[in-house]
């Protein structure tokens, strides 16, 4: 009887009886209420012979408040807080609000990387599928999440988290036959 | 004793069942008259059943902004799960993926800027230009999902001007008002695209209250308006001043009475023909006008009857001691009937007045006058035999103020010609032209409706455009010429106009938009020679190329297909394109104009049948004008027949002229003290100066026959008792009540001093 209850408590057993080593990097994460790095970006898109290149600012404020300031090659600042989204283009005097949920494509990015900064493991788990590889002598630790949404999974297939200790060092984005990498500075 | 009871019990009880009986009406619409003209009756179809009158304006205010913004998220939230709303707007509002899929599969015959000359190298480069530094920027998501699709941007073109048209400032999801302090606003349309009924209205402004209930507002304040709330709160809070008022006002006559007669059995003589008068007026008016009788006319018409407790004070007052109450009814009768038919033939001139609701006010106020008449006259001795009602001395002061103004006929006249006089000088009464003064809603209610509206950029209609009849195809091109027409004024004579047509083209313009459209052979050739020397790759415009091809075989979208596919277009749609009968109508509404006579001018050289230019304000202030006159002039007739009606009575055509004296007098006065004041005339002014008229017939009558202190003392009774009925009215927030409260008052003041002035003055003493 004992032995027949076994595989039932293990199907039971929360799914994300987590990895330890991901739990402390989450409680290192979580322990920042704020951060601020530049980044180089670049956007490789199947129908462009050339990658885009761009880089800026991120800004990070705990609970939910992250902000992408890219000042070339042009200047644009795209924050998120809450379930709101924000665009600003000053050169243009474009300002414009959206919900989060009306932009597939943002709402996978930003649940990324806001996740994975506040530290806050079951909202990852919320959106994402997570693979985890901890970090390693010569290695970072990486992070694949993938969309459970079907309807995200159509904008965005797979985002590739990668840093050292509690600091997030690359972001790969793969949807729609592209890739865009981000590289944040320490 | 007993028999009054009996009678009083028996009056309620009728007046109960026939209130059961038969509906009152509670809507203005319906009190208003059909239009003459075209354009009126376009109009007041719009106002009585419109999409308007599914409209709902709200705003949220008295908490932290990001407080505001959260409960009216959440009360959008609510508003759209309960499916009583067709359109929800908040500032989130979105297209769904399936609305976005219509949308893009018929960009290219719905989008405006599809035609020929969009499909040339020339104009396809800076597009492409355009598409590839959007897609360095953090827009790049989107664009990469429709921009290789659509370069052209049709289908985002689209897609904002359905939604980001509106100019309302957004803060957290929220739309906020520009200006005063902070308030979010919302804007719901009820479902039941032709108008709804009152009590439809009334769901539907419950189901908004309990969505903002449900949101957790703590101590935000919920402010709604619209016809929907008109109908059905601003009517609760009238009847409750009204209410208020008949309570206040019964309590002061009923101690006043009182404190004058001493006896509790007066009480229930003046309620009884009141009753009665009220039970007449109510069952005539329901009988000749099919069981509907208007709340608006019932209400005043009530009121009015107020002036009836004259007739009971007077048979108490004037019967002599040694007479019992029938001798007394049947001495003073010919004197009485002579009043109160007088007063009847006077407000006959609302008879002609060909307004829907001031017909009915005049056969409630008029039937229900003439049947307290009889009552006093055969009801009242045979429930009261033996009644010894005497009225108390009239304290010294007063007796000997009314005795000196007896018989001072030049002061009268004095007064009378310096009202003239003033009158003169101020130019006359002030006609009201604006339809809303009629209006039973509370003016703080009107005010927060207009500072909604303005807040929210709902369009004040003030300006509009009826459209068809026709078919659908020939509305919406109706629509487009007009459109075409409107070009040139944009930003000068008008700020913008909604246009069925902005919505859904015509099936020939979709026709010639697809004529446009190059084929996927032709447009391959054209961008291989625009993407030179940009880093698109060859293929990467072939959802394009493919997109054409589809596009120039779509079936045209027509109403019923965007129906189905894309409610929350259709929803902007529906209020601008309408079912009547077997054909469709449509409207275009025009915003911020500044210039109505351009408009008009456009209009004009159209000449199209299909395009009728209506400025609401204008037509309205005709027609207020036009009833007022005819109104008026009805009102001069029915002075002739009064006149020639006492000059029959009093069988001597000077007797009625001197009778006739203080009424004139008093009528001038009242109109000069009105215009001092301010007051701009309504309808309902007239309404009360036909009623006072009549008053004023009893008064002059009795005093002009025989002025003793008795005499006198019991019209002083009469004519405190009337001030005590109508001057709280003249305190009410409603335009209307306050009119006749105040109309009533100053009359009733002046029509009684005038008349004991004119009174002769060296009689035998009683």
């Amino acid at each position: 009887m004992r032995w027949a209850l076994l595989p039932l408590l293990a199907l039971a057993a929360p799914a994300w009886a987590e990895d330890p080593a991901l739990a402390r990097l989450m409680q290192g994460f979580a322990a920042q209420p704020r951060s601020e790095a530049r980044f180089t970006e670049e956007k490789a898109i199947p129908e462009l012979d050339l990658p885009l290149p761009s880089q800026g600012t991120l800004r990070w404020q705990a609970p939910d408040r992250l902000e992408k300031h890219t000042t070339s090659p042009i200047d644009e600042v795209l924050r998120v807080e809450g379930g709101r989204l924000l665009y600003e283009r000053p050169d243009r005097g474009i300002r414009r609000e959206f919900g989060l949920e009306e932009q597939p494509e943002m709402r996978a990015l930003v649940e990324a990387v806001r996740g994975t900064l506040a530290g806050d493991l079951a909202g990852l788990h919320r959106y994402y599928e997570i693979g985890f590889t901890p970090e390693g002598r010569d290695a970072p630790w990486r992070m694949v999440l993938t969309p459970l949404s079907l309807r995200v999974r159509a904008a965005v297939q797979r985002i590739l988290v990668s840093g050292r200790g509690a600091q997030v060092r690359s972001i790969e984005t793969e949807g729609g036959g592209g890739v865009t990498r981000m590289q944040i500075g320490p | 004793m007993r028999r009054l009871l009996a009678a009083l019990l028996l009056l309620a009880a009728l007046g109960g069942g026939l209130g059961a009986l038969v509906g009152v009406r509670a809507d203005l619409a319906e009190f208003l008259p059909p239009g003459r003209s075209p354009a009126s009756a376009f109009l007041f179809r719009e106002l009585r059943s419109g999409a308007a009158t599914t409209l709902l304006l709200a705003g949220i205010e008295g908490a932290a902004p990001a407080e505001l913004a959260r409960v009216s998220r959440e009360t959008a939230a609510g508003l759209r799960a309960s499916g009583r709303f067709d359109f929800v707007g908040d500032g989130t509002v979105t297209l769904g993926d399936a609305e976005q899929a219509l949308l893009f599969r018929y960009r290219y015959l719905l989008s405006p800027e599809t035609r020929p000359e969009a499909f040339t190298a020339a104009a396809l480069r800076p597009k492409l230009e355009a598409l590839l530094e959007g897609l360095r920027s953090a827009a790049s998501p989107l664009l990469a999902r429709f921009g290789f699709a659509d370069p052209t941007g049709a289908f985002l073109g689209l897609a904002r001007a359905f939604l980001a048209e509106s100019r309302l400032e957004v803060r957290d999801g929220a739309w906020f008002a520009a200006e005063g302090p902070p308030r979010a606003l919302l804007i719901a349309r009820a479902q039941g695209g032709a108008g709804l009924d009152a009590e439809a209205q009334g769901q539907a402004v419950a189901a908004f209250r309990t969505a903002f209930e449900a949101a957790n507002p703590g101590p935000a304040r919920l402010l709604l308006s619209g016809p929907g709330v008109f109908a059905s709160e601003a009517a609760t809070a009238i009847r409750a001043d009204v209410r208020l008022i008949t309570l206040a006002s019964g309590g002061l006559l009923a101690a006043f009475l009182f404190w004058r007669y001493r006896s509790l059995m007066l009480l229930g003589l003046v309620a009884v023909p009141l009753a009665v008068g009220t039970l007449a007026g109510f069952a005539v008016t329901a009988l000749a006008f099919d069981g509907k009788v208007q709340g608006i006319a019932l209400g005043f018409g009530m009121t009015m009857l107020g002036v009836t407790v004259d007739y009971p004070i007077l048979l108490a007052s004037l019967r002599r001691p040694e007479e019992g109450l029938a001798a007394a009814a049947r001495r003073i009768w010919p004197t009485l009937r002579l009043a109160a038919a007088s007063a009847a033939t006077g407000l006959a001139a609302m008879l002609g007045s060909g307004f829907p609701g001031l017909v009915q006010l005049g056969v409630f106020a008029g039937t229900g006058l003439l049947a307290a008449a009889a009552t006093t006259r055969w009801v009242l001795p045979w429930l009261l035999p033996g009644a010894r009602i005497v009225a108390r001395p009239l304290p010294r002061p007063v007796r000997a103020a009314l005795g000196a103004l007896r018989g001072r006929r030049r002061l009268a006249a004095g007064v009378v010609a310096g009202a003239g006089l003033l009158l003169a000088v101020l130019g006359g009464p002030v006609w009201q032209r604006d339809l809303s003064a009629l209006s039973p809603v509370p003016r703080e209610a009107q005010v927060l409706d207009a500072t909604l509206r303005r807040q929210l950029g709902a369009p004040d209609v003030r300006v509009l455009f009826a459209l068809g009849p026709g078919t659908e195809g020939e509305v919406l091109a109706a629509s487009e010429r007009l459109g075409e027409a409107m070009v040139p004024l944009l930003g000068t004579a008008l700020e913008g106009i909604d246009l069925p047509s902005r919505y859904l083209p015509a099936e020939a313009t979709q026709h010639s938009r697809q004529a446009a459209l190059p084929t996927p052979e032709a447009a391959e050739a054209v961008l291989r020679e625009a993407i030179t020397g940009l880093p698109f790759r060859p293929t990467a415009f072939a959802p394009f190329l493919a997109a054409l091809g589809e596009s120039r075989a779509l079936p045209p979208l027509d109403a019923a297909g965007l129906a189905a596919g894309a409610p929350t277009l259709a929803a902007r749609l529906s209020p601008l394109l309408s079912h009547r009968g077997e054909s469709m109508v449509g409207v275009a509404l025009a915003q911020d104009v500044r210039d109505t006579a351009a408009l008009a001018a456009v209009a004009q050289r159209l000449g199209d049948p299909r395009i009728l230019f209506i400025d609401v304000k204008a037509e309205t202030e005709g027609l207020l004008d036009a009833y007022g006159q005819a109104t008026l002039l009805w009102a001069l007739a029915g002075g002739v027949l009064v006149l020639g009606l006492l000059a029959l009575g009093l069988r001597s055509p000077g007797r009625a002229l001197r009778v006739a004296g203080p009424i004139g007098g008093a009528l001038l006065v009242t109109l000069a003290a009105l215009t001092l004041l301010g007051e701009a005339l309504t309808l309902f002014h007239l309404a009360s100066l036909l009623l006072l008229a009549g008053l004023a017939i009893d008064y002059s009558l009795f005093l002009a026959g025989d002025a003793t202190d008795d005499t006198m003392g019991a019209i002083l009774n009469c004519a405190v008792s009337t001030l005590l009925t109508f001057g709280l009215l003249a305190f009410c927030g409603t335009p209307v009540l306050h009119g006749i409260g105040l109309t009533v008052s100053l009359g009733v003041a002046s029509a009684f001093l005038l008349a004991c002035a004119m009174a002769p003055r060296s009689l035998p003493h009683a």
